[in-house]
């Protein structure tokens, strides 16, 4: 029966997908926007099939239905209620119908929006792209990635449920819908930029009419990657907030490329210039989401994330060469379009300094993308084993993460076109001694480290910079100066700032041990003391708990558990973290008192200035919500940048 | 408010936020120098020395407090550093440091072994990689591996030198006229005709 509901739900999308191309298509070919509207409203025909295969799957779940295949893998009787629910995205089938039903999601809410505009070929191609890519979804789960399959369970059977790690933390009902309200909503820009290839209207209308649907996705691919990050610091514990892992790279490289691009867009908005560069950016990043959604999921990289190996790598990675193709092929073919009318006229300008942030930007996304393949590559030419790890990424990573600081710090103040040493030493005063303030407080606080201190003082440097400008901006206009891209966009800095200052910090100043206590026994770490008081167990449906209480500074009373999951038998320890504004205190039991052995096993870790990475996230996203409310409309006739000398001399 | 400042926020270079700033761009001098009304803190601002005299002392103060990663010893924070360096080969994209697999404490406990007899970070960080395949987590400087490290370098290199010759000669010709070709006038007949 849920088999049958969900089956006829991807049928409807995959087949209201393609009727609704043909209608477009048709509507292209003989100008009759009555063809357009009706290609239109089928993306409510797509989005029904959607939902309605989505509520079989929950449905199917919530029965514990083992009928069908992904059920019986990822459900259990003893799953509780929320990870039962997050047990759709909990393995690849599910998660493609996560993807399929929030992909029909923005291609309706995108055919409400354009309703009135249906006799646009730049529109009508757009939605085609988009119920292209939908084609491509739906398919795959008609095919390769079917999380309907039927399973004729034994007499009995109950599943094994998701995967521990999966149902240890309520974050983990939250992530994943995050990460993938980002990485699709990439879709709605891409399908914009081909339209816009495909009909050679190349010039920045495109850009205005996306430029909150990016900022939209970005904004969500940025909650996502930090949700992740709070997740496996959480759960994983030890491993801390990031790991290198092939899936946060995978998640981190659209975000990369995502954000040179909501950068160097502006350059175009206002000059004309980068109009291939901006292109090829926009296509990188939708690529890119689909390739991490390869990396991931083919099972082609080991690692963690990878629950699961599917044959849907080949389909993915066909799509993944095939969006190139299409990108590269297009840009191409309208080269002669896309020459830019404006130019440079100094490295230090406001174009400049976002030529440079692209630069760094896709250096970054080249070191990780490496990193991340590398040892692919290596074993499929040489045949050799080798691993590119953290400490790869973090020496790669740090020079060209402090790099960006600094250029956080100069690039608000300066103005387009041409700017001055004078001016710029004007502008930079308050905020260089904002840096140089921030080191001397470091320094007394007793920081230490080349790297940590240039980060502080960039850092502070870097705030000093948006202070200024937020500053400035509601000095003038109010509540106004902190909303429209500009302000809001300052914001999103001090956010990053914080987040960068917290990770040099984190990573420069944590203290870790590893002890084995007696009941009643205390350790010392990090100028703290732990001691151990006692341990007892709770039953649980789903697991038996090993809970220790453990007092901290003889006040705070710490409970990290032991699980061992009843259906898998697998056994994950949940951390106690208990946060706080200058540091962060984690515990976890690596080793469970026996008969023989009374004590327990324990890790501490005290990390610094972690919660400010989690804070920094919520300043971003404020930040981009700003950053999306229309600013101050300026007036087209206010000159932006400098007189030419001809005006100059008029004015005399 | 000193006069700088507010000579400053009629220029409308600096009192009006960042679009604001936008509108000043020019080369030479902010206006508010043209009221020749500076007072002495606006002039520090502008002098050289200042600047390099705080980048200097700055960067003096970071450079003397390099740490490095700890040598000797048999603290925690040296086991943990070497731990980090390694890889939990029976895990999966964990290091022995953050694993809790008991092929990571057997790890471990050989670390803390090492360090008691006196043996450096390299020595310890080789008896892993001799006795385990693919241990290492820092990939290798020799042999095909070492295209992980010089690659990077190559390719970013090499597009900031190509960016930073592009702006130059941008920089140089921005100043010329663009004269209208026959091409350009064709497309713009074109696009007129299609008008109609």
């Amino acid at each position: 029966m849920n088999r049958a509901l969900g089956l006829t739900g991807l049928i409807i999308g995959f087949g209201g997908s393609i009727v609704a191309i043909f209608m477009l298509i048709g509507a292209l070919r003989t100008r009759r926007a009555d063809l357009a509207k009706m290609g239109r409203a089928y993306s409510l025909v797509v989005l029904a099939g959607a939902v309605l295969a989505v509520v079989a799957m929950q449905l199917a779940l919530a029965q514990r239905d083992y009928t069908i295949l992904y059920v019986a893998q990822n459900g259990s009787s003893t799953t509780p209620f929320l990870f039962n629910v997050a047990a759709m995205w909990s393995a690849l089938e599910g998660s493609i119908l996560l993807w399929g039903i929030i992909l029909a999601g923005y291609i309706t809410v995108v055919a409400h929006k354009v309703r009135k505009r249906m006799d646009d070929p730049l529109v009508i191609w757009a939605l085609i792209v988009m119920f292209a890519v939908s084609i491509f979804f739906f398919g795959l789960m008609l095919t390769a990635a079917n999380p309907f399959v039927a399973n004729s369970p034994a007499p009995g059977f109950d599943g094994p449920g998701p995967n521990p790690l999966l149902q240890n933390h309520v974050l983990m009902a939250f992530h994943p819908p995050m990460l993938y309200l980002g990485y699709v909503g990439f879709t709605v820009p891409f399908a914009f930029a081909i339209a816009a290839l495909i009909t050679g209207r190349v010039g920045e209308g495109w850009l205005i009419e996306t430029r909150r649907w990016t900022l939209f996705a970005w904004g969500f691919l940025t909650a996502g990657i930090i949700l992740g990050a709070w997740w496996s610091y959480e759960v994983l514990g030890w491993g801390g907030y990031w790991g290198w892992d092939p899936v946060e790279n995978a998640s981190l490289l659209p975000w990369l490329t995502g954000t040179a691009y909501i950068h160097s867009v502006m350059v175009q908005e206002r000059r004309g210039m980068l109009r291939v560069w901006n292109l090829s950016l926009l296509c990188a990043t939708f690529s890119l989401t689909i390739l991490g959604t390869f990396l991931t999921r083919s099972g082609v990289v080991q690692s963690v994330h990878a629950f699961t190996a599917g044959s849907v790598g080949p389909l993915l990675l066909g799509f993944f060469a095939l969006i190139v193709a299409v990108s590269v092929g297009l840009i191409g073919w309208r080269g002669d379009q896309l020459r830019s009318v404006g130019r440079i006229d100094s490295a230090v300008s406001r174009e400049g300094a976002f030529l440079a942030n692209n630069l760094v930007f896709a250096a970054l996304a080249f070191v990780v993308m490496l990193g991340t393949v590398f040892p692919l590559i290596v074993e499929a030419v040489a045949g050799d084993a080798l691993s590119v790890g953290p400490p790869y990424f973090n020496r790669m990573t740090m020079p060209l993460g402090l790099t960006l600081l600094f250029l956080m710090a100069i690039a608000p103040v300066l103005p387009w076109r041409k700017a001055s040493g004078e001016l710029l030493r004007e502008r930079l005063w308050w905020p260089a001694w904002f840096g140089i303030g921030s080191l001397a407080l470091s320094v007394v606080l007793g920081a230490r480290g080349i790297a940590a201190l240039l980060a502080f003082t960039i850092g502070g440097f870097a705030a000093g910079s948006a202070f200024r400008q937020i500053a400035l901006a509601t000095r003038r206009q109010g509540w106004r100066g902190l909303v429209g891209r500009a302000n809001g966009g300052m914001v999103v800095h001090l956010g990053t700032i914080m987040i960068g200052v917290a990770l040099a910090a984190s990573m420069s100043f944590m203290s870790q041990g590893e002890f084995t206590l007696a009941r009643g026994e205390t350790a010392h770490i990090g100028g703290h003391t732990v001691r151990y008081v006692d341990s007892h167990t709770v039953e649980y449906n789903n697991r038996i708990s090993l809970i220790a209480r453990i007092k901290v500074d003889d006040k705070v009373v710490y409970e990290p558990r032991l699980n061992r999951f009843r259906a898998s038998g697998q056994t994950v320890p949940t951390p106690s973290v208990k946060a706080g504004p200058r540091s962060d205190i984690m515990l976890s039991i690596t080793s469970a008192p026996s008969e023989d052995d009374p004590s327990l096993g324990l890790r501490v870790i005290v990390w610094p200035m972690v919660t400010w990475i989690w804070v920094g996230g919520l300043v971003m996203l404020f930040g981009t919500v700003l950053a999306i409310f229309p600013g101050k409309r300026r007036n087209p006739l206010q000159a932006v940048s400098e007189p030419t000398p001809m005006e100059l001399e008029h004015s005399r | 408010m000193t006069e700088v400042e507010s000579s400053a926020s009629q220029n409308g270079a600096d009192g009006l936020g960042p679009s604001a700033d936008e509108h000043v761009g020019v080369a030479d001098a902010p206006k508010g120098a043209s009221t020749k009304v500076k007072s002495r803190r606006a002039k520090q601002r502008q002098r050289w020395w200042w600047w390099l005299l705080m980048a200097g002392a700055a960067l003096a103060v970071i450079v003397s407090s390099s740490s490095k990663p700890p040598t000797e010893g048999v603290g925690e924070e040296r086991l943990f550093y070497l731990a980090s360096q390694l890889k939990c080969v029976q895990c999966v994209g964990e290091s022995v440091a953050g694993s809790a697999a008991p092929i990571a404490v057997q790890f471990r406990s050989q670390i803390r072994e090492q360090m008691g007899k006196g043996l450096t970070n390299d020595e310890i960080l080789d008896y892993f990689a001799s006795r385990y395949d693919d241990v290492l987590l820092t990939p290798p400087s020799r042999g095909i591996g070492s295209l992980v490290w010089v690659l990077p370098v190559v390719v970013i290199g090499g597009c900031a030198l190509g960016l930073g010759l592009a702006i130059r000669r941008w920089s140089e010709t921005s100043g010329q006229a663009r004269v209208m070709t026959d091409e350009d006038e064709s497309l713009v007949a074109e696009a007129l005709a299609d008008d109609d």
